[in-house]
């Protein structure tokens, strides 16, 4: 699944480490949708992972790129929210001192400024309620995956 | 597996170190086409981890930028080549690994999918053509060569060495050192690790023949430097390296000149596995029984010792790791103590910001190791 295809217009990427709980959503929603996948030939759905500076290299020669994460965004756990990049501003700061820091936004901005950015960002967040070691989400999340799904998958059929 | 997790960089490393010691331990003795393929997976993480490392972290300080991105500005078309080439290390991962970080085609006995000739062949051309690309990351390199600090220390060097045959080894062989003329059994590296705690540190430190001893690139390079591919040669030469350097700054430099053996020596690896043609091999089947071993390999950062005992039933009754930004610590301090006094006359700021560039020369695996640290100066 995350191999990247040639020529699809369309990326779809799941970020996060299913080993920490609500963490793990983006990932696990990119692997649901990827079931559906024949139905959407000019996507492809990546489990991207942590992310980190990889995430340049999917984003790379795309029209669009949907990117589903969990965020901390002051709503109530399992809150979705849908935004662009321009309408967020990072919290987080990068030290330079560690390879496993690089944040999204930066990195959107970066590839934006390499002129290999897509037309069109659109991110996903999910508030979580957990994020511990775990391989399981949390009651509140896992009730609202459907929802989730619903939800990105219309931004597909848009 | 498990211990991939360790570490999100290098979990190919972990995972043959693991592999190797696990195979030792219970008898399993892969062929030779398992191992090239091995070696080939090891290559793309080096690669990989390599050339974030130099281009994301260390650049930026040679060109005088906070971080790779306001870089972009500067000097774009380098960071266009870094990212190229990353992405080159991340899909060669992907390619035998099965998927870019924490493999799933290796197993105990074997790998469960290999990729095909058409794949390889592939993967060949993608290499030749980044050999420019390894070019312009060292013109770049030499553009700011007048940055990186002339500090020297001398210390005791710790890396593989594989004498059958001579290779420039990330993979095969015993433990050597520039203070050890021998080499020792890697099922032995606790006599070379001298694994002990201090009070300054929540973290252990190592030494051997001295008070500290460095491991990654540039250890490599001073024990095997004859050994390195051609174009590496070249690299080394116009980057003005020569066996015997004790500038850890120079670690960097180091990367770099291993990316161009990586790749060049890839293509040779390809070369051989397509003449002797891909054969399809079953992963050999695991018996259960009483055993206990190391396996070693060099991680991006230095050399990386597994240890595990398994009882009769094939259950894991014991295991040990020793990665080597834990064996580097002792050295870092040492480098600490020879330096600030040097620097002490220039500023916070620039006192700063020499110990961050010290620090990351060394190309801490932040995950495996410590946590960074908020640094106060005490006055």
């Amino acid at each position: 699944m995350s191999r990247d295809t040639p020529g699809k217009d369309v990326v779809v990427l799941g970020l996060g480490n299913l080993l920490m709980s609500d963490e793990g959503i983006g990932v696990r929603l990119v692997q649901q949708l990827y079931h559906s996948a024949d139905e959407f030939p000019a996507v492809d759905f990546v489990d991207a992972g942590a992310g980190g500076l990889a995430v340049l290299h999917h984003i790379q020669g795309r029209s669009k790129a949907i990117i589903i994460d969990c965020a901390y965004m002051g709503e109530p756990p399992g809150a979705i929210k849908k935004f662009t990049p321009c309408e967020v501003v990072s919290t987080k700061t990068i030290t330079n001192l560690s390879l496993h820091e690089a944040d999204l936004l930066r990195i959107v901005d970066m590839a934006r400024q390499l002129g290999q950015c897509p037309d069109e960002i659109i991110i996903f967040g999910i508030e979580p309620q957990v994020v511990k070691p775990g391989c399981e989400l949390s009651k509140i999340l896992a009730d609202r995956f459907d929802e989730y799904v619903t939800m990105i998958r219309r931004e597909l059929e848009d | 597996t498990i211990v991939s997790r360790i570490c999100g960089i290098c979990s190919i490393t972990h995972s043959l170190a693991a592999t190797k010691a696990v195979e030792k331990a219970l008898g399993l003795e892969v062929s030779e086409q398992v191992d090239k393929v091995r070696i080939l997976m090891h290559y793309a993480e080096q690669l990989q981890t390599h050339i974030l490392h130099i281009g994301y972290l260390a650049v930026p300080d040679f060109f005088g930028v906070p971080s790779v991105i306001p870089l972009v500005a500067r000097a774009g078309d380098v960071v266009k080549t870094i990212i190229r080439l990353h992405r080159l290390g991340n899909e060669w991962s992907e390619l035998i690994g099965g998927r870019t970080t924490h493999p799933i085609t290796l197993r105990p006995g074997g790998l469960t999918k290999i990729p095909t000739e058409q794949q390889f062949r592939q993967l060949q051309q993608q290499l030749k053509n980044s050999i420019a690309d390894l070019k312009t990351v060292l013109n770049a390199a030499l553009s700011v060569a007048g940055n990186i600090p002339d500090f020297e220390r001398e210390t005791e060097y710790v890396s593989l060495r594989q004498d059958a045959p001579p290779t420039y080894t990330f993979y095969h062989g015993d433990i050597t050192s520039t203070d050890y003329d021998g080499v020792v059994a890697v099922d032995d590296w606790k006599t070379v690790a001298n694994e002990y705690v201090t009070d300054q540190s929540t973290a252990k430190w190592a030494k051997w023949h001295r008070d500290c001893y460095a491991v990654g690139a540039l250890a490599r390079f001073n024990n095997n430097a004859d050994l390195l591919s051609p174009l590496a040669k070249d690299f080394a030469e116009s980057l003005g390296l020569k066996k015997g350097c004790h500038n850890p700054f120079m670690n960097t430099i180091v990367q770099l000149v291993e990316c161009a053996h990586l790749v060049e020596t890839a293509v040779e690896l390809i070369d051989g596995l397509l003449v002797d043609g891909l054969k399809q091999e079953k992963v050999i089947k695991v018996k259960p029984k009483a055993g206990r071993a190391s396996g070693c390999v060099e991680a991006p950062r230095g050399v990386l010792f597994h240890e595990y005992e398994f009882d009769s039933k094939g259950n894991c009754v014991a295991a040990d790791i020793c990665i080597p930004t834990n064996q580097n610590h002792a050295n870092i301090q040492k480098d600490f103590e020879s330096l600030v006094p040097q620097i002490i006359s220039q500023g916070e700021d620039a006192v700063r910001q020499k110990l961050e560039m010290l620090v990351r020369a060394y190309d801490p695996c932040v995950s495996c190791s410590t946590h960074m640290l908020d640094v106060k100066f005490v006055k």
